[in-house]
């Protein structure tokens, strides 16, 4: 089955629409690019299979050139919220389908607000410094993992781990971690080393900083945890530095159970944060500044998350945080180039906004059957949780007889109340929830078995 | 650092690709009962098997390739394709001599038109029928095809557009350069097969009338003849020639729009006035010289006056008649119309009207710019500001297009040709047309050059059809800097 190319066009060439743009054009989908900026919109020209368009995303005119009439989806991700929610509105009238607006601005993603700009036809409002908040604060609940995410409210779940010296599992193979168990709780879907992610199959085998993906139910979480030489901690002490919106999000949520210092460099914006957050001790001072952050005990923190607007201190301080014995170290990283470098430094997480926003809008593109998708950082596989249909190609068999894509991994199967760890002998029934880990290449490819 | 292995597997394909085009000559050959079949069926099988073989060869190679692959896959495709190309006139003996079927190819894939051959119709159909469609194939474009119907083109694809689209701003239809190369050739094909069959209503036969459509639309000037469209006294006949140079000149993106009925966005671009403006102008200036000074009706010299502007305008190079025996005003005319060329994203070649509009735009500006030396005054096309970037990149276009013409003349001049002979010679390889004056005027062919002179040409017409940038960037040293 050829999967139908969608129309998208996406309006903003900043860097989550660049991002999206290039991603969804690599699927295949037909892409309009719509910037005021002529130089941003020269490089994305020049570099990928898409039409730009220069001019406002909200302009009617270019709108309808752009062919908004027969548009499946409408991305308004310009850095104006306005403009996007102008955009977004004025597509959905011109005829898009679906639309979707980056909005930034905290009171417009409450309840009740959501349905307003829905009437007004906003489908979806897109907030990125707010999704990669919960992306922190998820982590800072599951310490251990670099990064996880749980498929139909936790029944299966996937985690992220580094092999460091403490694994147990270092140069064994997949087949030998296993073949004690006598029920299968967790498998390992994909290792990413140097850069490149392999799917593995039993006689591959794990060495130290590789970067392992391990679906898991819950009764395996353990077992997990102690093959990788992990472990849980309570986390008390919290050092955010910078007030970004990501910052502050993350304080505010957070504010209440730990005990948290906020570093901002500029005066203002610290006396602004003092006034919101009144739980968190907001520090005015410059977060490179080694001696500032000794003297607010960095070494006493359990965890330290970099969210200043540059990449390069966010790194360097984690860095430094990591020397001092802090356990958990986030940095939020935009330059997409510099995140396999962070991550071979050591620091446990990279945040990237564009990545975690564009796995989210990318979800609007696959087709009814995938009901979660996450795209991951450091690698360019995503994890995708498909509803199966009666009668769809994947039910005819066990998985090693159905000829499913080798660049892909069913790890799981949700049936109802229970789930359970996928290999090959097992068989998908319909209306299973189904986890698939899956390389870029294979996505399309994996559509059609669903 | 480049990586030839990708280079040749594409080239491979695209080889294989002209080995199946040589294939439509067959049915011709077939039908005239020529002695063209077997060289054909062979030249076919070479470029098959060769092109065939490199490419599984090569199959492993990665299929993403850069910027400067890019370049180097189109300026070889066009190499290769001229090579093998040539060789049913090889084999066939009816080209004996390689330098003039290399010359003769290049001047068809080029669309330039410049032929070699003293007696065009004692040549077999199936080779004529091949000259014709390297015309046809090169007019739209090899990559631009390539693009619409291989798969393994797509990403990649986008570099290569680029580097072979006339222009010094492509525009998309659509949002897939694929797609957008389907629609360009859809639009192509339905001109051509038009044009045919109105051309059957003018009393011309099924064969002639192939040719003579793939050529008009290629803006190529092959004809089927050696008296060229002259031979055909029919005023019928030569109007729809007119009519469907001038189509082949108009850029085709618009001619999309106006097969959508979108007429309002072709006529309000910029260019598609001045080029309609330009050819009114000088045809009426044409014909009313040619009512004075030769004996010809109102009609006939106002047919001969548009056919002949519109055929040199738009770099087409078919004759009615033998302009260079007009009055010395007027071929001076037709020489400096040389330098004119159609519409960017036609099939025609030359410098092209928007590079003229804007640098003629930018020039009067500069004027504007010495009164109000603080003013901000961008050059303006369809009522938006032109980057300056663009507009230093047409600047550099036509300081080259002049360089390479002054150093072809003194290049044609050396090997004894007098100064109307090598200027013309020069402005019509260089900018595809075909026929120029002196002793390559319309009645002459380029039979006489020296072996020499022939690749020198065949070299301009390359870098004519490519715009000079594809190919002189190759010669660059910071191209092949690490």
């Amino acid at each position: 089955m050829k999967i139908k190319s969608m129309r998208i066009i996406i309006g903003g060439a900043g860097e989550v629409g660049t991002h999206l743009a290039r991603i969804l054009s690599n699927e295949n989908h037909d892409i309009v690019v719509i910037d005021p900026d002529e130089e941003k919109l020269h490089s994305i020209d020049s570099s990928l299979d898409v039409m730009v368009k220069v001019g406002s995303a909200a302009s009617i005119e270019l709108l309808e050139e752009s062919g908004i009439k027969k548009a499946d989806l409408f991305i308004a991700v310009a850095t104006s919220e306005h403009t996007n929610i102008t955009a977004a509105i004025l597509g959905k009238r011109l005829g898009a389908k679906i639309t979707v607006a980056r909005i930034d601005n905290n009171e417009y993603h409450k309840g009740s607000n959501i349905e307003l700009f829905r009437s007004l036809g906003i489908d979806y409002l897109i907030y990125p410094e707010k999704i990669a908040s919960r992306e922190i604060i998820g982590l800072l609940r599951k310490t251990g993992t670099t990064e996880f995410f749980d498929f139909t409210g936790g029944m299966l779940s996937l985690f992220v781990l580094k092999l460091e010296k403490e694994a147990l599992i270092i140069n064994k193979t997949l087949q030998e971690v296993t073949q004690n168990e006598s029920t299968l709780n967790y498998r390992a879907v994909a290792i990413t080393r140097n850069g490149e992610t392999i799917i593995p199959r039993g006689s591959d085998k794990f060495e130290l900083y590789d970067t392992i993906y391990v679906v898991s139910n819950k009764a395996g979480l353990k077992d997990v945890m102690r093959y990788s030489g992990k472990q849980y901690y309570g986390i008390k002490n919290l050092m955010i530095l910078g007030g970004s919106r990501i910052g502050e999000l993350t304080a505010l949520r957070l504010e209440n159970e730990y005990q948290i210092k906020l570093i901002e460099i500029d005066k203002a914006k610290s006396i602004q944060l003092a006034d919101i957050l009144e739980n968190t001790l907001v520090i005015n001072g410059d977060g490179r500044d080694v001696d500032l952050l000794n003297s607010e005990g960095l070494q006493n923190m359990d965890a330290f998350i970099a969210v200043t607007g540059n990449s390069e201190a966010n790194i360097l301080s984690c860095q430094l945080a990591r020397k001092m014995g802090v356990k958990k170290t986030i940095a939020e990283v935009e330059n997409i180039e510099y995140i396999n470098l962070a991550e071979n430094m050591g620091i446990d997480t990279i945040i990237n906004k564009k990545l975690i926003t564009a796995s989210r809008i990318s979800r609007f593109t696959m087709s009814a059957q995938v009901s979660m998708i996450k795209c991951l950082t450091g690698t360019d596989a995503e994890a995708l949780e498909f509803i199966v249909k009666p009668d769809s190609k994947i039910t005819k068999g066990s998985l090693q007889d159905i000829n499913f894509p080798k660049d892909a991994l069913v790890g799981g199967i949700i049936r109802g109340k229970t789930s359970f760890i996928a290999t090959g002998k097992s068989r998908v029934e319909a209306n299973d929830r189904v986890v698939v880990f899956a390389l870029p290449s294979a996505i399309h490819k994996i559509e059609s078995f669903f | 650092m480049i990586n030839f292995r990708i280079i040749l597997k594409v080239l491979g394909l695209l080889l294989l690709l002209e080995g199946l085009f040589m294939l439509f000559a067959v049915p011709f050959s077939l039908y005239y009962h020529d002695p063209d079949l077997f060289p054909i069926l062979i030249s076919s099988g070479i470029s098959i098997v060769t092109g065939g073989l490199t490419w599984i060869f090569f199959i492993k190679a990665p299929s993403n390739f850069g910027r400067r692959e890019g370049y180097i896959i189109v300026v070889f495709t066009w190499i290769i394709f001229s090579f093998f190309g040539s060789l049913p006139f090889v084999l066939s003996r009816e080209i004996p001599n390689f330098t003039d079927a290399f010359f003769e190819t290049m001047s068809g894939f080029t669309t330039t038109g410049a032929s070699i051959l003293n007696d065009i119709e004692s040549m077999s159909h199936g080779l004529l029928l091949w000259r014709s469609m390297t015309q046809w194939l090169g007019g739209m474009g090899i990559i631009v095809l390539s693009i619409a119907i291989l798969p393994i083109l797509g990403i990649g694809g986008m570099q290569l557009f680029v580097a072979e689209v006339p222009g010094p701003t492509p525009d998309k239809l659509h949002p897939r350069i694929k797609a957008t190369a389907s629609r360009l050739w859809g639009i192509y094909i339905i001109f051509t097969g038009v044009e045919a069959i109105l051309l059957l209503f003018g009393d011309m036969n099924l064969f002639d009338a192939i040719n003579h459509s793939f050529t008009t639309m290629a803006t190529g000037g092959y004809s089927t003849k050696q008296a060229s469209i002259a031979y055909y006294t029919s005023p019928y006949i030569q109007y729809v020639i007119t009519f469907f140079m001038f189509l082949a000149g108009t850029n085709f993106t618009l001619s999309y729009f106006a097969l959508h009925f979108r007429f309002r966005k072709v006529w309000k671009n910029e260019e598609f006035r001045f080029y309609v403006g330009l050819l009114l102008g000088i045809t009426s200036i044409v014909s009313m010289v040619l009512y004075f000074t030769e004996n010809l009706s109102v009609e006939g010299s106002f047919r001969n006056a548009v056919f002949q502007v519109v055929s040199i305008v738009t770099t087409t190079g078919f004759v009615t008649a033998d302009y260079s025996r007009w009055v010395p005003f007027l071929w001076v005319i037709i020489l400096m119309l040389m330098f004119t060329g159609g519409s960017a994203g036609s099939t025609g070649g030359s410098i092209k009207m928007m590079r003229l509009l804007l640098l003629l735009k930018n020039s009067w500006l500069e004027l504007k710019r010495m009164i109000h030396p603080n003013a901000v005054l961008p050059a303006r096309f369809n009522h938006r500001s032109v980057s300056t970037q663009i507009i230093s990149n047409i600047m550099a276009f036509i300081i080259f297009y002049l360089l390479i013409t002054v150093f072809g003349v003194i290049v044609i001049s050396f090997l004894g040709y007098d100064l109307d002979s090598s200027f013309g010679a020069v402005a019509a390889t260089l900018g595809n047309i075909g026929p120029g004056i002196g002793a390559v005027g319309p009645a002459e062919n380029y039979s006489h050059i020296p072996a020499f002179g022939k690749w020198f040409l065949s070299f301009l017409m390359l870098m004519g059809r490519l715009e000079l940038f594809t190919v002189l960037v190759i010669f660059s040293p910071s191209f092949w800097k690490k």
